[in-house]
């Protein structure tokens, strides 16, 4: 094996960061900003923006994420075939299932309308994102791994069946550091209860500490308990600057003591970041500036609330916002669908719908839609069969989700379920399909963005998924 | 088909863990990038899509059609060849996918970009890298198990290397530095100085026991004048109990220590899982032989010796996962999923073998065939875990008759009450009397219950059957029969097969076989890292051919063959390595140095290093005089209120379940999901916001100050002992006159509620140099 110090990654047509990256494990032990900062003296906050692999659709991704599973076929993939076959159980949704799906076709409690250009068919549940519908871009053909929520929420989340690999947030802002070195790059927020997996859904698992998603609850939320020990409860910021002042001079007479070392640089620079961002977290999650104009567009639900943040962290140069829903505390909140669409449902809509439209609308408003990549969906969807009476059980066989913004086709559709909306048939897209295309909008190479940990080069889409080109404007 | 790959680092830039590089193709008109193609895009997708029903494994093969050879494809099935060579387009194999002939897959069809992949590799002629009889290899016939010894050095058998020529005659003092010096030379590098005296102290004690030096023993240290007085200062601390503390957590991250509570359908809480954390505390302040210590974590149930069986707890600590929707795919998942961690854990952690990826295939680049998994999976498939008494036999027995004789009591009772209450005013006295007697009986047998026993979470014996293979690891797709026995890789061709119970025994004798070339180079490996920050293989768990080879391969070896013939005695190895000049060089920046080795490869200094989570708050509660020394106990769920030292922390798998958990996770403490090879050292501001304003900090400072202040009434005598007491040294005059003239300054406005002293103390605490040891 070659000495690293002789090794010249331009020789190879490869970044240093993209060499450090591939590195041996001798370096995966060690935090990017350790590695970085000997030679790369401005380079010592882990979040520094780096490049990516090739010119970026996208530059950050908002995830409005609907864990339990919402139903397809009651919100974005219209099928009257179910209608004018209720009660039947024809061989297309006669499939072998570990579900309890043995009973006939149910049709959907709720009204569809046209709308957009092309008069796409959407429920009533989503009429006011519906009026969005000619810039978004469905993929009605999604499919995924098994029907049980905690693994497939993981697999949405971070690629995998088990909480043991980094969170797409962890590996978008591990390959793109962050516009913003006093926010974290990566938040997640949901009112109420987290979504099922919690921690494993924004963490960092194997990647360095500084790739860890931030947690908020928005319910609770106050602007100074956004994270841990964010206020200063005993000085006044004069004072407890004079005493930062203090412990930087000491660790500077340390340092010249030393002579030269890169921890310890990046140890002051750390605690400077530290001192800032007590003032601009705060500030990033503080609604109260806002117009009431802005503020009554958004409405006053909860989950609203949650996409007026996530404009503004991502307009502060956040890398990615979560956004999970819950209502009432639970955290697979769409998965009331089992006993009883029409009312689950419709609740769940009814606590999302005014938040996702004016989102959208507000960043088109500040020129922010064009870069910003929007994503909506669930880990599942559920079968177009009835499960008792009046509910829907799950259905990983096929599902829809649906992008806008950032350098995807607006206005379009890719891929079908069979004419009952129960299986992905045309186009088929898995999650890792998904992941590597999310990857590709923001300009990340999902096979080139590995972090070798334990003797192995792992990425996001473990050694799976294909690219939708189809779905790239 | 397996070959053994070495390939060079820059190479594997370019590959992805699904893109093995292009192999020789059979027919000459296949070019690489055909190859290439074919691996990286068609292999996938046949596997993918047709192989449940076309391949070698498929029971039964459908059409008698298999699409896992090329010969295979052109030979075709019940409906003649699939691959038409004259006119590609034309080949069956198009338009079934197309849905033309037939309809395959048959429960969906495939998107267009798999049937335009499929075409495009029709018309280039279906090129496939040539073949041995079978493209999947599960059994590993075709590996030549006695040649591999010479193939890698990881498999090569250990002899004790001659010692090279003294290249620094002036510095070297034990034969580590010869071999280190040699390299250092060939390098065009040379050593450091020794380190002072005051320096070696502090980083000796962190080193060895995790707790800072008292003045008063750094002041004895440096007025010994034995010549000797280092190695009397190395034999008192490897002596200390707290050793066992510091060096047992390093090993608690190899076994993935934590207390259950997982998520998901890996939740329950391993409530007696401190008894096998102060089982490892002990063994290494006892010594216990490093074989000894590793076969009895494999086997200790099977001793006799219910302390021995605490061991086990190694393996039943880890997930045991469940399913929640009880039907059969997550039911397979669920076990598999937890055989996959023993196995996991147990190559990783003794032998540094990453045998976890031949789970559903055979290993891409090591020796480790789908059968060696399952022959080991095996193993652990008859090894459950359950929770057993840790006590005598007779103490259980008294401890459980008398708690029976309670339960039958006041189940007598509870019969008789309901009697009485039954029949209401015609109770008769005698019961009533029969009542109140059976009550004090039972009052004075729970009085006189002895305390209930400890309990352990254990493996134990319960079967002796061999596994299958499963098929692409999936459990219900079996293939042959795996028999219980070690890795070839190790064994050789035709290992002895284990018959006794589970095989855990045999299993734990091969491991610490002085002829298995791994287990005593990865544990001194693992024992200079933690000396120095880095270690000689810097991929601690994997050392095979994807791993890093080792900066000394001489060195690694010596020290294993020194910790063999020294009855693989752990102490006695780490006094052998800090007896070395190596190990006391000062850590001084050297520009000249740095320049050629900036990453301290060939080990010209010292390696500056930060605390470890656990040093840096044993350290803080130690200097305010806080810290309760007790060794052993329960585990504290909010560790930033405790007062035992950090090692006491619950921690639970998921990370997030105890406050203690939030606390360590902060500064690097892992999640406890796998083996840990190495902590990470991450600096980022989460840390400082916590040093600046949280209320541990606070209450350690306010505790410093009350120390300095019984201490001593002149604040530059203050000062100058909370130097001593934190750094092991006097503070410059420039630090004292910094010191003083900020305790000095005005107090401020009324919002300060700590006073300047606090402030001062907080941030002493909080510096760099407390952090760091040098």
């Amino acid at each position: 094996m070659q000495p690293i110090r002789d090794f010249k990654p331009e020789q190879f047509g490869l970044s240093r960061r993209q060499m450090l990256q591939n590195m041996g494990a001798g370096f995966g032990s060690v935090a990017l900003a350790d590695m970085l900062a000997p030679s790369v003296n401005a380079a010592t906050s882990p979040l520094m923006p780096r490049a990516p692999h090739f010119a970026p659709k996208a530059k950050r991704i908002i995830q409005l994420f609907m864990p339990g599973g919402p139903s397809q076929v009651d919100t974005f993939d219209h099928k009257p075939l179910i209608a004018e076959n209720a009660g039947q159980r024809p061989d297309l949704v006669n499939r072998k299932s570990l579900r309890n799906t043995k009973n006939g076709l149910m049709p959907s409690p709720f009204g569809f309308k046209q709308y957009g250009k092309d008069g796409m068919w959407i429920s009533d549940l989503f009429q006011k994102t519906a009026s969005h519908v000619d810039d978004l871009c469905f993929i009605h053909s999604m499919h995924t791994d098994i029907p049980e929520h905690a693994g497939a929420i993981l697999m949405m989340n971070l690629g995998h069946l088990q909480p043991i690999r980094p969170s797409m947030g962890s590996w978008l802002v591990y390959g793109l550091g962050s516009d913003n070195q006093n926010l974290p790059g990566f938040v997640s927020m949901s009112p109420r209860a987290q979504a099922r997996g919690k921690m494993a859904n924004y963490g960092n698992a194997f990647l360095p500490g500084a790739y860890s998603g931030c947690y908020v609850n928005i319910q609770q939320m106050h602007p100074d308990r956004i994270m841990a020990d964010l206020k200063n409860n005993y000085l006044p910021r004069l004072a407890q600057r004079e005493q930062a002042d203090l412990l930087t001079q000491l660790n500077r007479i340390d340092l010249a003591r030393q002579e030269s070392d890169s921890q310890l640089e990046s140890s002051i620079e750390a605690m400077e970041m530290a001192f800032r961002m007590q003032f601009a977290v705060p500030e990033a999650f503080d609604v109260s500036t806002e117009t009431q104009n802005t503020l009554a567009l958004y409405g006053d639900t909860e989950y609203a609330k949650g996409c007026l943040l996530a404009r503004r962290l991502v307009e502060r140069g956040v890398r990615m916002v979560q956004l999970s829903l819950s209502i009432d505390g639970y955290d697979i909140a769409w998965d009331t669908g089992h006993g009883d669409i029409a009312g689950g449902h419709k609740r769940l809509a009814d606590a999302c719908d005014q938040g996702i439209s004016a989102l959208l609308t507000d960043l088109k408003q500040r020129g922010m839609f064009e870069d910003t990549l929007v994503i909506w969906g669930g880990e599942f969807g559920r079968a177009p069969t009835s499960e008792g009476q009046k509910g829907r059980d799950h259905d990983h066989y096929g599902f829809t989700v649906w992008m806008a913004g950032g350098g995807v086709k607006p206005g379009f559709r890719y891929g079908a379920t069979d004419e009952f909306g129960l299986t992905a048939v045309e186009n088929r897209v898995h999650v890792h399909d998904y992941h590597a295309t999310l990857l590709h909008l923001m300009g990340l190479d999902h096979e080139r963005l590995t972090y070798r940990y334990s003797g192995r080069d792992f990425r996001l889409t473990d050694v799976h998924g294909d690219v939708v080109h189809d779905v790239i404007a | 088909m397996f070959r053994i790959l070495i390939i060079h680092t820059a190479l594997l830039v370019a590959l992805t863990p699904g893109q093995l590089p292009a192999q020789e193709p059979e027919d000459p008109s296949f070019t690489a990038e055909d190859i290439e193609f074919f691996e990286s895009k068609i292999r996938p997708l046949l596997s993918k899509h047709c192989y449940e029903c076309h391949s070698g494994k498929s029971d039964p093969i459908q059409g008698a059609l298999r699409l896992d050879t090329r010969t295979a494809l052109t030979k075709g099935g019940d409906s003649g060849t699939a691959f038409n060579a004259d006119d590609p387009k034309a080949s069956l194999i198009i338009s079934a996918v197309k849905y033309q002939s037939f309809e395959m897959p048959p429960k969906y069809k495939l998107s267009g970009t798999d049937i335009a992949l499929l075409e495009d590799w029709v018309t280039r002629g279906a090129p496939w890298p040539t073949e041995t009889a079978d493209s999947d290899n599960p059994t590993g016939e075709d590996i030549n198990w006695d040649s591999l010894k010479t193939k890698h050095w990881a498999w090569a058998p250990i002899a004790r290397p001659a010692l090279p020529d003294d290249a620094f005659p002036e510095w070297t003092m034990s034969p580590i530095d010869l071999f280190v010096g040699h390299e250092l030379k060939a390098n065009a590098l040379s050593p450091s100085e020794l380190a002072t005296r005051r320096t070696l102290i502090r980083r000796v004690a962190l080193d060895l026991t995790g707790l800072l030096p008292s003045p008063e023993q750094v002041e004895e240290f440096l007025s010994d004048k034995r010549p000797d007085a280092y190695e009397h200062l190395l034999d008192r601390l490897l002596a200390s109990p707290h050793y066992g503390e510091t060096w047992g957590r390093h090993w608690l991250d190899v076994a993935r220590f934590s207390e259950g509570i997982g998520g998901f359908n890996d939740n329950q809480h391993l409530p007696h899982a401190w008894h096998y954390r102060d089982w490892v505390i002990d063994a290494w302040n006892r010594d216990l032989a490093y074989d000894k210590f590793v076969e009895l974590q494999i086997a200790g149930d099977t001793t006799g010796d219910y302390n021995n069986a605490i061991a086990t707890g190694f393996f039943a600590l880890g997930p045991s996962y469940r399913s929640d929707g009880g039907d059969p795919d997550s039911k397979a998942a669920a076990q598999i999923e937890t055989l996959d961690d023993r196995v996991d854990t147990f190559s990783r952690a003794f032998m540094a073998l990453t045998v976890s990826c031949a789970r559903c295939h055979d290993h891409k680049f090591d020796p480790i065939p789908t059968m060696d998994y399952y022959s080991i999976a095996g193993i652990f498939q008859n090894s459950p875990t359950h929770v057993t008494p840790i006590a005598p036999a007779e103490q259980v027995k008294i401890r459980n008759d008398a708690k029976a004789q309670v339960d039958n009591l006041n189940k007598q009772i509870g019969a008789l009450d309901k009697k009485i209450k039954d029949a209401k005013d015609n109770a008769t006295d005698e019961d009533k009397q029969t009542l109140e007697t059976l009550k004090s009986e039972r009052d004075q047998a729970q009085a006189n219950m002895p305390p209930d026993y400890p309990n352990a979470h254990v493996l134990r014996e319960g079967g002796n059957g061999n596994m299958h293979v499963a098929l692409r690891g999936d459990l219900r797709k079996q293939g042959d029969i795996a028999p219980r026995r070690f890795l070839r890789l190790v064994a050789g061709a035709e290992p002895v097969e284990f018959t006794d119970g589970s095989g855990r025994k045999e299993l734990a004798k091969a491991v610490t076989d002085r002829n298995n070339p791994l287990t005593s180079r990865v544990i001194v490996n693992r024992i200079w890292m933690h000396h120095f920050g880095r270690a000689l293989v810097t991929s601690p768990s994997n050392f095979g051919t994807l791993g890093q080879e080792p900066s000394h391969p001489e060195l690694l070896d010596w020290l294993a063959s020194e910790l063999m013939d020294n009855d693989w005695s752990i102490k006695t190895l780490h006094k052998t390595i800090m007896m070395s000049s190596t190990y006391r060089q000062q850590s001084r920046f050297r520009e000249a140095e740095f320049a050629i080795d900036g990453d301290n490869k060939y080990l010209w200094r010292m390696s500056p290093r930060r605390m470890t989570i656990e040093s840096w708050r044993d350290a803080l509660l130690q200097a305010t005089g806080e810290l309760d020394w007790r060794l052993h106990g329960t585990s504290h769920r909010d560790i930033a209120n405790a007062r035992q030292r950090t090692i006491y922390a619950a921690s639970s798998r998921s990370g997030e379940a105890f406050p203690s958990d939030t606390f360590l996770r902060l500064f690097d403490f892992p999640v406890m999901r796998a083996t840990i090879a190495q902590r990470p050292s991450s600096t980022v501001p989460q840390q400082f916001l916590f040093l600046m304003n949280s209320g541990f900090m606070i209450q350690r400072a306010n505790h410093f100050v009350d120390h300095l202040h019984r201490h001593s009434t002149e604040n530059s005598e203050r000062i100058e002992q909370a130097y001593r007491v934190l750094y092991a040294r006097q503070p410059t005059e420039e630090e004292i006159n910094l010191g003083v003239s900020f305790l000095e300054a005005s107090a401020g406005s009324d919002d300060v509620k700590i006073n300047r002293w606090v402030q001062y103390a907080q941030v002493l605490l909080s510096s760099n140099e407390l952090m760091f040891v040098r």
